[in-house]
């Protein structure tokens, strides 16, 4: 049951990395694309069903492996960078149309991107025991995959052609490298099967809907005009 | 201040920010549903443009939703690993729960819904906020589950030094549960209620064009507040008996908490005057141009009442964590410093708050522009094609 958890939990934490990475990854282009309404209204659709993977993945995290929390204290700086940035790019994406001027929400969805991503270099290199020089380095790093993962995202939606696979592969093993590193200490630190029990027997039935809503947003927004919204 | 009184600032601002965006959901979601079924069922001009002019308002209000909800989850374990590592294994259940089967859920609904005018089939559309209002209900359900396990834990036995599950339907049918999760629920009508009566009032004051909307808009909020204020206060007073017997001296030792509890009955008892009186004349109110103002006065107070309604319920909490088992002070994180908890403090808090007034200033502009310029559910523009 634990391994199952922990099965769950990187699902989690590589689904968010491998969907999330193209929105954030357009959001780091914002400042070289030329045509922003269209960039942002090719990721539109997909943002609100992205991010919500980490959300997940933290509820995933004080549900079954409490004991684990510690991870994010002991990296204080680093969670305290990625709230951050990462409310201050989706609210670029809210008030962008409708706040002050475009430009200026534009600048704060690039730059909230790239805190994201460093946040998420120092926070993995923290979790192993690195340096904070190399973390912002790991952090680089997502970046550079993001954008990759994000380019071929706008091609894909806006051009049509080609596979998202081996992109979004790419940009979940960032974080898929360090899940297998930790895997052993996670496991080792589970809630007793009381409660994973409950979790299970609760979650296990909206496992099929969960999955089905997320089917919905790729067949619906996949393809077909570009939607204006953000 | 010191490291603990920043972190419980910290929660209680991000908290209470959240909720006044929270309860809006709340009320405004069954509302836009109804319209949108409305629509689908008749097609008409006037319901479309009712559903996507409330339909905007209900989005944009749960921007700042997302933002806050987000800063308080992660906040559990930034700040209070103390409540983690005490009673992990039985907190973290109800908030795995509302992540997993509500909240992903109904942020991957709301995507649907807003991006899936002119896209998705008819009444498929329509579903889809529908489920949204049910995923944002279990939603309050879980986090009414967690919450409550603070005020009495129930369903959990000591084992050593920490808490450990025991008995999950104790957790489901916890005292401190059973009341409370209506009344918020309702405060969710309440705040729903008085907000579509204001914005009409507002509009059929300035007579502008759509008299129509903003007078069928009008009587729907009066229906609204009048269902909503009476259960709140029903709900409300039916909490005094559990409470009493699970959290004694819960309002009359401590000071802030019965302020919270006296002002908010208050405020409850007049907009439950308001609302009946409303709803005695509901089919002259569109009319009757004196008591717009009237209306528009009132609608910052079920907010208002919201909010003094959780410090009640929290303020009356301390200094426990979980009632008589863990303390505050106990549930912090050890080792938490002043740099620390000011740098995020700094960064939460202002940046939250910066984004609720930007939030509130974009909802009051989209309703003085009224249902013309709604960005929502607009017909796509042929686009050309990209360049970088």
């Amino acid at each position: 049951m634990e391994i199952l958890w922990f099965g769950a939990l990187a699902l989690l934490v590589v689904g968010y990395f491998a969907l999330e990475g193209f929105d954030l990854g357009v959001g780091l282009l914002l400042p070289v694309t030329a045509d922003r309404d269209r960039a942002i209204g090719a990721i539109g659709p997909f943002v609100l069903a992205n991010e919500v993977w980490l959300i997940a993945a933290a509820g995933v995290l004080f549900g079954a492996f409490p004991a684990c929390e510690f991870a994010l204290s002991a990296n204080y700086t680093a969670v305290v960078l990625l709230l951050v940035s990462w409310v201050v790019r989706d609210a670029g994406l809210w008030f962008r149309r409708r706040l002050v001027t475009r430009a200026f929400w534009e600048w704060l969805i690039a730059l909230g991107s790239l805190g994201v991503c460093l946040a998420w270099g120092l926070l993995l290199a923290g979790l192993a025991g690195f340096s904070f020089p190399f973390g912002l380095l790991y952090g680089l790093l997502i970046a550079a995959l993001f954008v990759m993962h994000g380019r071929r995202f706008l091609d894909w939606r806006l051009t049509g052609g080609g596979t998202l696979l081996v992109t979004g592969g790419l940009a979940a093993v960032p974080a898929l490298v360090p899940l297998v590193g930790m895997a052993g200490g996670v496991i080792g630190n589970a809630a007793p099967s009381a409660t994973l029990t409950v979790l299970t027997f609760m979650v296990l039935p909206f496992v099929p809907v969960m999955a089905g809503a997320q089917i919905w947003v790729w067949r619906a927004f996949g393809k077909g005009p570009v939607p204006a919204y953000f | 201040m010191d490291v603990l009184d920043l972190a419980r600032l910290q929660f209680a601002v991000t908290g209470s920010l959240h909720f006044l965006f929270v309860v809006l959901t709340l009320g405004l979601a069954p509302l836009v549903a109804i319209m949108h079924t409305r629509y689908a069922r008749t097609g008409t001009t006037l319901d479309e443009r009712m559903t996507r002019f409330w339909g905007q308002i209900y989005v944009t209000n749960y921007a700042l939703g997302i933002v806050t909800g987000i800063v308080m989850e992660f906040q559990f374990g930034l700040s209070w690993s103390g409540l983690t590592h005490y009673a992990g294994d039985v907190f973290g259940a109800p908030l795995a729960m509302e992540t997993l089967i509500a909240f992903f859920l109904e942020s991957t609904f709301l995507g649907l819904w807003i991006f899936g005018w002119h896209r998705l089939p008819k009444w498929l559309h329509v579903a889809t906020i529908w489920l949204v209002t049910l995923t944002a209900y279990a939603s309050a359900f879980w986090i009414m589950v967690a919450n409550s396990f603070l005020q009495h834990p129930a369903g959990a036995v000591r084992d050593g030094d920490v808490l450990r599950l025991d008995d999950f339907g104790a957790l489901l049918t916890n005292p401190s549960l059973s009341m409370a999760l209506p009344h918020v629920l309702s405060a969710g009508l309440t705040v729903g209620g008085f907000v579509v009566m204001g914005a009409s009032a507002y509009h059929l004051f300035r007579k502008t064009p759509d008299q129509e909307l903003f007078s069928r808009s009008l009587r729907m909020g009066i229906w609204t507040s009048f269902i909503g204020t009476m259960m709140v206060v029903g709900f409300g007073f039916a909490q005094f008996g559990p409470v009493t017997s699970v959290q004694p001296g819960k309002f009359a030792d401590r000071p802030l908490a019965a302020f919270g509890l006296g002002f908010m009955i208050m405020l409850g008892h007049l907009l439950q005057l308001v609302a009946l009186l409303l709803v005695v004349v509901v089919k002259w109110a569109p009319r009757w141009r004196f008591l717009h103002p009237l209306i528009l006065l009132v609608t910052p107070l079920p907010f208002a009442a919201a909010i003094l309604g959780w410090i009640a319920r929290e303020e009356g909490r301390q200094p426990w964590m979980i009632w008589e088992r863990l303390k505050v002070a106990d549930a912090l994180t050890p080792g938490l410093t002043e740099a620390q908890i000011t740098l995020s403090f700094a960064g939460f808090v202002g940046v939250l708050t910066l984004l609720a007034v930007a939030d509130y200033l974009l909802i009051s502009r989209i309703i003085r522009r009224g249902p013309d310029q709604i960005a929502l559910g607009e017909k796509p523009a042929p686009a050309p094609a990209l360049t970088f």
